[in-house]
Order: C-alpha cells, then structure tokens, then sequence
C-alpha cells in the first residue's frame, strides 16, 4: 500500500497535523488520518495512538474518552495503539513527566486532533449532500443532516473527509455535550488486567530472546577489574557471560535460555571490583554534611521584602531543622528491557517514561540512521519517576549488540533497590520571627542534592546567584505560597555521589514536609488554628506571580474552607483509650493544582503504636477530567507518601545501599491502609497536573496530627515515635 | 527451577510475575486447589503431580466474581500486581465466603501493590463476595 503525504499545516501546538491518504484499490485498508494520532478507516474503526506510556496513571483511558466526546464516537469503539519514537512521530513528545500525562494533552488532543477531525467529517458529508455544514451534526460516530435526517457513517465519510480542508482552529464541542470528560470512566484497559493478558516489559521478551540478568558492582564509584566466568558458564543454560558497562552501575551480565539460569550463573559469578574515592560513602554522614552545610549562605531561591528588620524587632523566634533520607523508587515490575540488535536496525521491549531516549540512544550507540530504531513502549509495572532514565534500555541494546543475539535484561528485586538512581536526602532548616502573635519574617533554608541523572549545573551555572531561582527550584521552597511579608529561601546544593534522580514528586516532598510541618509549630506557638492560619497567609487571596508560575490563593482558600467543612475539621478526633488527634498540610503542585489534606490518628499511650485513621483529601485540580482516575490518584499518592512517612528509607554504608527489597524497604500494604476520602472542589480552570500531586501533603499531615495527639514534634522521615 | 519461572519461561503463561522473588510481594501468586501459594518458592520437583491454577485459569471467560468486582470498582492502577491479589482473593473467598476486613488484611497482606490500590481492592472483594452469594 502506497501513503502519501497530502498536505502539512501547522495547529495544536504540540501537534504535528499532516494528511495521509493511501492509493489502495481494497476499501479495508482505505482510511482518513488527520494527524499523527487518529485513524478513521473506511471499515468504521477508530484508533488513536497513545503519546504517553501507560504507569498506572490512567493515561490511555483519559485520552481514549477526551478523544470519544471530542469526535463524537462511542468510547468501545476506540482502538488504542502505542505511540513509537520516530517516523510517525517525530518530533512528538512522548515522555512521560511532571505528572502531565493527561493534563497537558487533553487540550492539543481536543482541538487539533479530535475536533478537527470531526469538523472535516461533517464537512465531508455536507458536500456529499450539497447542503450547508451548518446543517449538519456529529451524532457518535455518524454526521446527520438536521433537515433530512440523512446519515453517514464516519466510516463512509473517512475517504472523502481526507480531501476537506484542515480548520484552523476547530470549533470545540460543548462542555454541557461531553459524555464521557468529567464524569467517572474506568479502565479501559481493566479486562486485560484482571485475566493477566495486559502486556508489562517482562512479557514482552520475543520469543526466541534470551535472558540476561547482571551481577552489579555493589558499591557507587567502582570498577570492574577481572572477573571469572567459569562457574557460571558452568550453570546449565547459560550462553554468555558479557561485562557491560553502560548502566548506572557496571557489571557482568550472564546471558541464559531461561531467567533461572541466568540468576543462577549470576551467583556462581565471581567478580572483583575496583573501589572509587566515593566507594566509601556513609549515608548517615552523609547527612551530618548537610546539617553542617545548613550554615553556608547557598543561593537565593526567593526574597520577599526583608527579613532583616522584623527578625531584628521580633518578640519571639522559633526555628527548627527537617531531614529527609534517600529512597529507592521499588516499583514492582523490576527495570527490564529486551533489544534485538542487528545490522543496520535495532528493535527495542521498554517499559520505559522515555522512549524517545531509548531510541535516540540507541541510534548514537549503534550508529543507525533515523527510523532504523523500533521502540515498543509496553505497560510499565509501576514507574514513579524511576523509568524516565533508560539505563535498562541501553544495557539491552550494549548487550544484544554484544553477543549478536536477541536478549532480555531482567533486574532482580535486590538490583533495583540497590543499582539504580535514588531521591536524594535533604535538610530543611526553617525559623520564624513572631512579634505580637503574628509572623513577622519566615526563613527556610534548604539543603540537598541536585538531581545528577539529569546533569549536575556546571561550575559556570553555578556562579550565577540566580541559578536555582531561575528553574524555580526548590519546588515546595521556592513556591512558598504564603503571603509572609518578609520572607527568605535559600538552597544549599551539597555534593552528593550517590546517583539522584526523579521520585514521584521530585523536590515537593522534603520541602512541603518541613514547611507545612514548621507552619503548624509556629501556629500552636501564636495560638492559632492551623488551617485558619493558613487562609490568613494566603489573603487576600491576590494571585502570586513567581517566574512561569501564577499561584492563585484564592483557589488555595476555597479549597481549605471546603475541606474544613466537608471533613468536619473543627469537630475534634478521638479513639477510645488512645490518645488521637488530626492535622493538616497542603500544597500548590506547578501552581495549577491546589490540594488540601487532613490526617486522623492515634497513638496507644501505652505501647506508642500508631494508627492512621483515615486521610481526607480535598483539591481543586482545574477541569477534572476523569473523577475515578483522580480518585485513584489520590489513593495512590497518599499510599506512596506513607510509605515513606513512616517506612521508607534508604541507608549507604561503605558506598552500598543496604536495603535490598520489600522485607527491608517496607511499603503500606492492605493492614495499614487508611481511609481516604477524597473531594473535588468544581472548577472550570485547565486540568492541573496531578499523579505526583497527592505524594507531599502526607508527611506533614501525619506529623502535625501526631503533634496534636500526642505533643511530640516528629521532623525526621521516616516518623519514629519515642 | 521455581514453578514461576517454569510457568513463565517454559510455558509462556505470564500472568504469574516476578517482584522479588523471595516470597515477600505476592506477585507470583498462584492456587493450589483453592488455596494462594507461592510460585517463586515452589522447586518444579515439589509441583509434581499437584495441580495449580494460575490467572489463566482462573475463569474460562474471565469473569470470576472476583475479576468482574475488580472491574466494577476500577481497582487497578498499574496492574502489575492484580492478577496475584485476584488469585489472593479468590482464595480468600473460597475459605471465607463473607470476609470481614481483618480476614481481608490477614489474607491481603502478604502482597505489595505500589500504586496503593489497597482500600478499592477492599471493596472488590466485599462485591465480590455479595456476588457470588445470589
């Protein structure tokens, strides 16, 4: 079948339009496709093509129904298909990040893709029919004619909808039309879940591949120096024993038919590594550095008047420092990746946030021309930030090309705690300077690691002042969205050599844990309610302009009262025989999502124990696209940010992370789950990002209302209750 | 060989997933008769001569009232681990018919799910349950 391009135009910002229409005698395979993402076929199938990956986010569902109402087709008549690095999508971002998976999309999608479609359709029909377009209507999958009750399938229309000309700015439909946005849709994908059918990177391993697990240098900064391949190769089974070197951590992989085998000559391998200047690294004075480095003066992230005079004239002072331990990521589908490497192409398996990454790594590696490299994006078991860097993907692609064969990268459990990247610790020292009852200066100083995966700022960046304050970092430190008069942030960037990256919700969580903590010293010192306080910090509820951001306080507001009426947050919490209390945080993610929780829980005053009640979470995230989805969100955010609230931790001692897996590196399970209420606040605003979103607010919420149980001030994760 | 490995590897049944590989995530869940085992603990040699069911196998048509409650209450997320908590569950409900919450916890517990999918997997169960009583 021969396709070519009719016509280009531009529209829909991140949308690349352009026409194909195929030659083709055989009306199966004719079909209209008025950009990358929509196929309309003759048969009446409708596909579009997924430009996100699929992590539990729910992106495949929300896009399908934007897609449905937008065209005006029944949401099963959907296909979906992923979306592949080059060729058709070139230059089409198809990363996944910053929790704008459906937000970011849902807008371009509509317009450009959806609307612009259905807009030729009827276009189409009205020619075919020789009437006025105005005549005639989309009517789920067909376009009717008002006056004649004329009716053509899009099916019938595809061909000739291909010849119409590409509106400008397609109408949009009305919001009081849509079927599906707004309004609770579940999984597309769930049938295939629930029977096992759904299709992860570790399925996805071509037939004839092999497996290859890899014996990794247990330290940061080391080297392989010799190893000794003999008793693996010895293990039945196995093909390959390989040194690989592109990874995170170097190592020797084992290559076998089975993923037993390779596990098994993986530990009958015998490696001796070299150790580095770093390889000695201590996490717990790792963290004494930063407290240390809490003195330096660091860089200005924000000033706000000057804290100088009021510190100066204060009454009183308070101050008090916050710290935040590195953490592993623990997804449950371990990183994997499967790559077939051949001459002049390479084919990749990646559950991956970054195929394009993947793909254009692969093509610099092997040295192979643009669309020689297939990326299959699968579903991702899990990702959280872990899967935007392509490590796994490079190390299949070094390794096939390698051993000249078909082959599958599995991690296991104890790699992934150990061999991949970390979030990294931080100390938040924050201080108050109260005169008559109120806050008269706030200072936070916070005190981390850059993210090393991304590229750590060069020493050039770094003798710009403005360096930090200029990407708007620290997050939660920087957007500081209280209206302290006086107010001060620095950032003291403390060389860390354990590799950083990106955790669901980056930078937010230490910073919002410390600051939301500290709001709640500072209100039981003055006497005030907290949530109260914090509606006085945001009046006049004006809107907040910091660099790209515009925080709106007022939305901050109503969501605070909302959540104080709704979870009955002046009504006190109690729990017979235990002492019980609750408190409150909140955050603002990328000032387009505003978010509200409340903790419940108790303490036995005998044995310490702790159980959280329940977490009420209230927020306005602009047009909620699809209120199930967003739920679930909440559900898993505040799961996550639990998990490191009163688990999660990860320790280096002699440069080796000495946590390996579930047992070590707990996470909530079904026992400790709380309640989680959840309440939309209505809002016609642009849809927020959102899946990292309800990850900050936990921590301190938990904190605060142990305070209030309690009258102990917890400040370092994981909570520990003396 | 560990009957995961067997199973996914040999077999090509990959419901059954790796997490850990230890015992700990509940991934790999598969029943013995009706009750949820470990695959990643059980050597092929043990297997021999026992018969499991894996989510393969679950229902012909996929709709174990377990698997359509999940669906009705939009439990997953990711998914990665659905299909050992489905198994979990089923196996839960064949021993205990009406489960309270603490017997859900008690037999939940042994698995991870990242995505905090915990509280919907609750409800499904208790669906279920009132399901598969009319």
């Amino acid at each position: 079948m021969k396709v070519t391009r009719r016509s280009a135009v531009g529209g829909g910002a991140s949308l690349a339009l352009a026409f194909f229409l195929p030659r083709c005698e055989d009306a199966a395979f004719l079909f209209f496709e008025p950009n990358a993402y929509i196929r309309i076929a003759a048969g009446g199938s409708i596909t579009l093509w997924i430009a996100r990956s699929e992590m539990g986010q729910g992106v495949r569902t929300n896009l399908a129904a934007t897609l449905a109402d937008e065209l005006d087709v029944d949401l099963s008549k959907v296909t979906l298909r992923q979306a592949m690095p080059g060729a058709r999508f070139k230059g089409i971002r198809l990363r996944t990040s910053g929790s704008g998976s459906s937000s970011a999309t849902f807008l371009p999608l509509r317009r450009a893709a959806a609307a612009a479609a259905r807009e030729m359709l009827v276009g189409a029909a009205a020619r075919r029919w020789n009437v006025p377009a105005e005549s005639c209507r989309s009517e789920s999958g067909a376009v009717v004619h008002r006056g004649s009750g004329r009716r053509l399938s899009y099916g019938e229309l595809a061909e000739a909808a291909a010849s119409e000309p590409v509106p400008k700015n397609a109408r949009l439909k009305d919001p009081s039309q849509w079927r599906y946005i707004g309004k609770p849709v579940r999984r597309v994908d769930a049938r295939a879940i629930v029977t096992g059918k759904a299709v992860y990177g570790i399925d996805a391993r071509p037939a004839h591949a092999l497996v290859a697990v890899i014996k990794r240098c247990p330290h940061i900064d080391g080297k392989l120096r010799s190893f000794d391949a003999a008793h693996a190769a010895a293990v039945p089974g196995v093909k390959h024993v390989v040194p690989i070197s592109c990874g995170i951590f170097p190592g020797v992989a084992v290559v076998a038919d089975t993923t037993w085998s390779a596990m098994k000559g993986c530990d009958a391998l015998t490696v001796e590594w070299e150790r580095g200047a770093q390889s000695s690294f201590d996490s717990g004075r790792h963290m004494q550095a930063l407290a240390a480095a809490a003195a330096q003066e660091g860089f200005p992230i924000r000033r706000d008047g000057n804290v100088q005079p009021a510190s100066d004239s204060a009454t009183a002072r308070l101050e008090a420092v916050y710290q935040y331990p590195l953490q592993a990521h623990a997804p449950l589908e371990p990183m994997n990746c499967a790559a077939d490497v051949k001459p002049g192409s390479c084919e990749i398996w990646a559950p991956t946030q970054a195929p394009e990454t993947a793909y254009q790594n692969a093509m610099k590696r092997l040295g192979l021309q643009e669309d020689s490299v297939e990326v299959h994006t699968t579903l991702s078991g899990g990702a959280f930030g872990r899967r935007l860097f392509v490590d796994y993907a490079d190390e299949a692609v070094e390794l096939s090309k390698a051993i000249g064969k078909t082959v599958q990268v599995i991690w296991r459990r104890e790699d992934d705690m150990r061999s991949g990247f970390f979030h990294p610790a931080s100390i938040e020292k924050l201080s108050a300077a109260l005169t008559g009852g109120k806050i008269a200066a706030w200072q936070h100083k916070s005190v981390g690691s850059d993210l090393s995966m991304f590229g750590l700022a060069s020493d050039e960046e770094k003798k710009d002042p403005e360096h930090y304050a200029k990407n708007e970092e620290p997050w939660g430190a920087f957007d500081t969205p209280y209206n302290f008069k006086d107010l001060k942030v620095d950032y003291v960037p403390v060389d860390c050599p354990v590799p950083t990256g990106s955790w669901r919700a980056v930078q937010y969580p230490s910073r919002v844990f410390a600051r939301e903590s500290f709001l709640d010293e500072v209100a039981h010192a003055i006497g005030q309610d907290p949530l109260q306080l914090r509606i006085d910090l945001l009046r006049p509820g004006d809107i907040l302009v910091l660099g790209s951001q515009k925080i709106e306080r007022t939305r901050m507001i109503r969501v605070l009262e909302t959540a104080r009426e709704r979870f009955a947050w002046e009504q006190a919490f109690s729990v017979p025989h235990r002492l019980a209390g609750k408190g409150i945080a909140l955050n603002i993610y990328s000032a387009d999502s505003y978010m509200v929780q409340i903790a419940e829980v108790s303490v036995s005053a005998d044995s310490g124990d702790l159980k959280i009640h329940r977490i009420a979470c209230a927020f306005d995230c602009g047009l909620p696209i699809n209120p199930t989805g967003l739920q679930g969100q909440v559900e898993s955010g505040i799961t996550w940010g639990l998990s490191a609230t009163l688990h999660g931790k990860i320790d280096f001692r002699n440069g080796t992370a000495q946590q390996s897996g579930y047992h070590d590196f707990r996470v909530i399970r079904m026992n400790e789950m709380p309640l989680i209420e959840t309440y939309i606040v209505p809002s016609d605003a642009a849809p927020g990002g959102f899946g990292e979103h309800p990850v900050a607010p936990v921590a301190p919420a938990v904190a605060n209302a142990i305070f209030a149980a309690t009258g102990q001030r917890l400040r370092e994760l994981p909570l520990s209750l003396a | 060989m560990p009957l995961l490995w067997v199973l996914r590897d040999v077999l090509g049944l990959k419901g059954a997933k790796y997490g850990c590989g230890i015992g700990i995530c509940g991934a790999r869940t598969i029943l013995e008769g009706h009750t949820a085992v470990r695959s990643c603990q059980i050597p092929l040699a043990e297997a021999s001569q026992k018969a499991y069911t894996t989510i393969e196998g679950l229902s012909p048509a996929g709709d174990h009232p377990c698997q359509r409650a999940w669906i009705e209450e939009d439990v997953a997320q990711c998914g990665y681990c659905q299909p050992g908590m489905i198994l979990t569950a089923a196996a839960l409900l064949a021993h205990s018919p009406n489960p309270t919450d603490a017997e859900i916890d008690k037999a939940m517990s042994g698995s991870v799910c990242r995505c905090g999918t915990y509280n919907r997997m609750r409800r499904a169960i208790h669906r279920a349950a009132e399901g598969s009583r009319r």
